[in-house]
């Protein structure tokens, strides 16, 4: 489903040359839920901007759904990320001005759906996460707990291959964050492919697997010393 | 996808009502500036007579040259009696006429009435077909009354209702200071604008239209004088006789041509006329002749006025700066909405997208500007008397084309303003947006 | 007040700084020159003609069916009808009159024939009534007599044996201020100067006649002509009065005229108002639009920098964390805007300076002073610290705490 060998990604300024990724490696099956872990800095975001074609790369090689994605243009990445892709953000990131029902209708509408079909998906995508209810709600009149459903029926609205989630709990308290957690294992269930991105231990043990970064580069957490480094210094505080 | 767009931009342009009006407001008296500015300019900038514009000639000659210690090197603008008397005489164009305009007192049949002014012109048969005027009825008197010096007169409609309350009053006759006139012909009102064949006494523009002509020949005839402007440079002998063989200019005179050649063979008549003319020792300069045609000539009489230019001209500034306004509040306002586009580049609007929502809301800032900049035009063109001459004020109008004008300026405008802000919209990163949470 | 972390600030806002600045300096540019056209508009309208406008009246009278060689008769009658009515001080009769846009002039000089040198005069028709119906200000010489004042053929050549002159006219030829005695030729015959009166304007107020509009030439003359203008001086308060009762006069003793209805008597206020019609009007539109233009910038300048500090509320809650005062950023964004202002206003002077340079080629205008640059830019730069203080302000009261909020 997403596969990326020898991945480069440099930040150049006037000054020095940063690598957010280097000589990255990950291959992410159809129907799997990868939690990428990996401390604050390491390059996960950056992974996660990359995969969801947010982002171009420097160098390697990127293969979302058996697709070369490197030479695809403005449109065409749209249409990958509008058609495959469906997103989860940590701050949510609804549109403010839009009610529960415009906002689960954005990706839609960039598909160029007729209406009645775009009613039935949202009144589905709305339904599956139990907030039927609440069409005419403004963002800010929920919690976030229910603004992170929403995110969720609108990344699920247009039946993407491949979900995309970044520190999906990061912004909710316990409780609201294991109602999340538990609507991204239904899905999966389900059988949509799930990346999530998170540095939270808890959370990456319900994925299948897990794939951790330090430094931009993937590693096996029981060999790399960096890795006990960064875990011992934290401990200690 | 529009219909999403415009209730999109209708919903973003709610949320700040004060940005919003402001931008509006900008745009709307930027453009009802530049509208009603250009109204008088459009209609002083007009061609009166376009279907023979090419076909009028003005032809003038120096007959001042450099004495008296006159300094310009332009024949004067009007012509003297001796000059028009002879090219008059030897014709050579498809037609042509001389004029000069006239005050008169009409005195009415009925004893009880006052008399009464009229306005018009001493001229020759050709005038009417040459300048294309209607006729209500009959028409111009026959060529053969100018040789004859015949009391013949054309009446405009106004003064047929007056005296002959609109009937057709072809054939009867008209008091005129004492002398009584045939009326061959009952002119519908006749007013072109600008008043191209007689810029020298108008300036160009004149409210009422002329309502009476009489044979040239016959007014001189009547030693009546010009109600125009005489300009004299030299000796003027007494009487009116020393005055029509004086270098006094006063009159007015047009030639009909139908094409470049035959303007080309004219030019070289008048210059051969002023070679002649320097031979006999009337000049003692070398010829120095012009032939304009109808455009020509208002352009070289700067007939629309320095007012309308100036302040066309200022109103297009002011028209800029509230542009410059207008993008500025775009970026403002687009940019105050960097993560929102974030978010729809994110669920898969491509940068076209992003162009087309922005574009579409900037247009519905445009459309709401043109509105308002309709009604301030309307205002404004209302108005407009408080600024200019009456006489050319009256001749602003609103028509659709204005309208039309108006409202496409407008938003035209403000989507060209808005090109930068939505440029900037398009770049925004949705990864960097999403990211910085 | 630190400038350097202003400028680097700005150069993050580079768009937005950059549309301020052409916005102050296109303002500048029009402003300066807009306001330069309403003082030389004013200065047109403003000026005297030296005549006591607010007694008279001037009537347009036609006579109707008579040969001009007879109109000195019909014109003493009138004359002595207009003289004799309740409410009129004195009455004249002439050519033209001042405001009126129409009249006649012809060359003054020293020589005989038009040699020499010459200058344009406006020609004025008079009697011996003339200085006192005007209120004309004498300040040599004396008045016409009236065994002075004869008949005169429109087309025979004017040459008269006395003239009073504006001291504009007498200056001219005789810079001692002796002009009264003196020859002067208007035509063939020498004419001369029996009196000076301190002003009079010429008939034109346009551009034409700019450059000599107080040069006019009374002469004892009666234009023997069917047309003429009756100008009549009211007594105090009754110019209302004999405003209708001097046609009504006329017409009663003589019904062969015409009088027109819509311009035929009119007071010369009115003259005024009409004469000055464009140039008022000029003003008027250079001003509103001023007045706008300036709103409309000072509305952009508020809209930017509010948007501005809504971006930054972070940036100054850190601010204010570390130490900052509210002047700090009140201060701030001052200083930001007069940095702005002040590149606006040197490319505005440019521009302005431009732009008046181009309406001097195209058109009658003259030279831009920099007193009217000066008061702009000044106008300018108050206008921007005003527009950027209601957003200053509301800066200045970002809490401190922000600094420490996601938001």
């Amino acid at each position: 489903m997403l596969k990326m060998t020898h991945l480069s990604k440099v930040y150049r300024t006037e000054v020095v040359e940063t690598y957010a990724l280097r000589d990255f490696n990950i291959d992410v099956k159809e129907g799997e839920f990868v939690a990428v872990t990996g401390p604050s800095g390491s390059g996960k975001t950056t992974f996660l901007t990359i995969a969801g074609l947010l982002e171009t790369f420097t160098g390697g090689e990127y293969l979302l759904d058996g697709v070369d994605v490197s030479g695809l243009n403005d449109n065409a990445r749209s249409k990958i990320r509008n058609e495959k892709i469906g997103f989860i953000f940590q701050a949510f990131n609804l549109i403010p001005d839009l009610n529960v029902f415009d906002n689960v209708e954005v990706p839609l509408r960039y598909r160029g759906m007729k209406a009645a079909e775009r009613k039935q998906r949202i009144m589905d995508a709305l339904e599956r996460v139990g907030l039927a209810s609440r069409l005419k709600h403004y963002p800010a009149e929920l919690s976030g707990g229910q603004q992170q459903r929403v995110a969720i029926a609108r990344a699920l609205a247009g039946s993407p291959r491949l979900l995309l989630a970044d520190e999906p709990t990061g912004n909710l308290d316990t409780q609201m964050a294991r109602g999340v957690m538990e609507l991204l294992e239904d899905i999966h269930r389900e059988g949509a492919t799930i990346v999530m991105v998170t540095h939270d231990p808890e959370l990456a043990a319900r994925a299948q697997r897990n794939v951790h970064i330090i430094d931009g580069q993937e590693v096996d957490i029981a060999e790399d010393p960096r890795f006990h480094a960064e875990h011992a210094a934290s401990s200690h505080v | 996808m529009l219909a999403y767009y415009l209730r999109l931009g209708l919903r973003s342009l709610r949320r700040n009502p004060m940005l919003t009006s402001l931008m509006v407001l900008a745009i709307g008296f930027g453009v009802a500036a530049s509208m009603t500015t250009y109204a008088v300019f459009r209609a002083v900038s007009g061609n009166p007579i376009p279907d023979k514009s090419a076909q009028l000639y003005k032809p003038l000659i120096d007959n001042w040259g450099h004495a008296n210690g006159r300094t310009s090197d332009d024949p004067p603008n009007a012509m003297d009696y001796t000059d028009a008397a002879a090219l008059m005489k030897d014709g050579k164009g498809v037609m042509q006429t001389v004029s000069y305009p006239l005050g008169l007192s009409v005195i009415p049949a009925d004893p009880k009435a006052k008399p009464f002014r009229v306005y018009g012109y001493a001229t020759y048969a050709d005038f009417f077909p040459m300048f294309g005027v209607p006729f209500k009825y009959g028409g111009a008197w026959p060529a053969d009354d100018d040789a004859r010096h015949a009391p013949v007169a054309v009446i405009g409609e106004k003064i047929n209702q007056r005296l002959f309350g609109g009937a057709n009053s072809v054939g009867r006759s008209i008091d005129i200071e004492g002398n009584r006139y045939r009326i061959a012909g009952v002119t519908r009102a006749w007013n072109p604008q600008p008043r191209f064949y007689d810029v020298n006494n108008t300036g160009g523009f004149a409210a009422d239209p002329p309502e009476v002509w009489i044979p040239f020949t016959r007014a001189v005839d009547l030693q009546i004088p010009t109600w125009g402007n005489n300009n004299c440079n030299g000796r003027v002998a007494p009487g009116w006789d020393g005055w029509l063989h004086s270098e006094c200019i006063w009159l007015s005179y047009w030639v009909e041509l139908p094409d470049a050649a035959a303007a080309a063979r004219y030019k070289n008549y008048l210059h051969a006329y002023a070679a002649q003319q320097q031979q006999a020792g009337r000049f003692d300069w070398a010829p120095n002749v012009r032939l304009y045609n109808v455009t020509q000539w208002l352009a070289d009489q700067h007939v629309v006025p320095q007012e309308s230019q100036v302040s066309l001209l200022v109103a297009m500034g002011f028209l800029v700066v509230c542009l410059v306004n207008t993008i500025g509040l775009l970026l403002a306002k687009f940019m105050r909405r960097a993560p929102e586009i974030g978010v729809r580049r994110a669920l898969g609007a491509s940068r076209g997208e992003v162009y087309r929502q922005f574009l579409a809301e900037a247009a519905m800032v445009g459309v709401a500007g043109g509105v308002l900049g309709l009604l301030l035009t309307a205002g404004g063109v209302l108005g407009i008397g408080m600024v200019f001459d009456p006489d050319i004020a009256r001749l602003a109008r609103v028509d659709v084309s204005l309208i039309a004008l108006t409202l496409l300026v407008a938003v035209v405008a403000t989507v060209l303003a808005a090109f930068y802000p939505t440029w900037r919209a398009a770049r925004v990163q949705p990864a960097w947006q999403l990211k910085s949470n | 007040m630190q400038i350097k972390p202003i400028l680097s600030a700005l150069r993050h806002h580079k768009a937005g700084t950059i549309l301020i600045a052409v916005q102050i300096a296109l303002t500048l540019a029009i402003v300066c020159n807009a306001l330069f056209i309403i003082q030389q508009r004013i200065t047109m309208l403003t000026r005297s003609t030296g005549i006591d406008e607010a007694h008279l009246i001037r009537l347009q009278n036609q006579w109707v069916g008579v040969d001009d060689k007879h109109v000195g008769s019909l014109m003493q009658t009138d004359l002595d009808t207009l003289r004799r009515l309740p409410g009129v001080a004195d009455a004249y009769a002439t050519n033209s009159t001042p405001l009126s846009n129409g009249g006649w002039s012809t060359g003054i000089g020293l020589k005989p024939g038009g040699k020499g040198e010459r200058v344009q005069t406006a020609i004025y028709f008079a009697d011996d009534h003339t200085l006192d119906t005007l209120g004309l200000k004498l300040v040599a010489g004396r008045n016409f007599r009236s065994s002075e004042v004869v008949d005169q053929m429109q087309h025979d050549g004017l040459d008269p044996p006395q003239v009073i002159v504006t001291r504009a006219v007498a200056d001219k030829f005789f810079p001692d201020g002796d002009a009264v005695g003196k020859r002067v030729y208007l035509g063939n015959k020498p004419s001369i100067i029996v009196g000076v009166v301190a002003r009079l304007q010429v008939p034109w107020v346009g551009g034409w006649a700019a450059n000599w509009e107080g040069r006019s030439t009374l002469v004892p003359r009666r234009l023997m002509a069917s047309g003429t203008n009756f100008v009549i001086r009211a007594k105090d308060g009754q110019i209302d009065k004999v405003l209708h009762s001097a046609p009504a006069a006329l017409l009663a003793s003589d019904r062969m005229r015409v009088i027109p209805d819509d311009d035929g008597v009119v007071t010369f206020a009115q003259m005024r108002q009409e004469a000055y019609q464009s140039d008022r009007g000029m003003a008027i539109l250079m001003g509103v639009i001023c007045v706008v233009l300036l709103g409309i910038t000072a509305a952009g300048i508020v809209g930017l920098t509010s948007f501005w500090v809504g971006q930054r509320r972070k940036q100054i809650g850190v601010r204010r964390a570390l130490g900052a005062t509210r002047r700090d950023i009140l201060s701030y964004f001052l200083t930001e805007n007069l940095l702005i202002g002040a590149t606006g206003v040197v490319l505005g002077m440019l521009l302005a300076v431009g732009m008046n340079q181009w309406l001097m080629n195209t058109f009658e205008m003259q030279r831009l002073s920099w007193p009217w640059i000066v008061s702009g830019v000044i106008v300018l730069l108050a206008l921007g610290q005003a527009a950027v203080l209601a957003p200053a302000i509301r800066a200045s009261r970002v809490p401190p705490v922000v600094a420490t909020r996601t938001v």
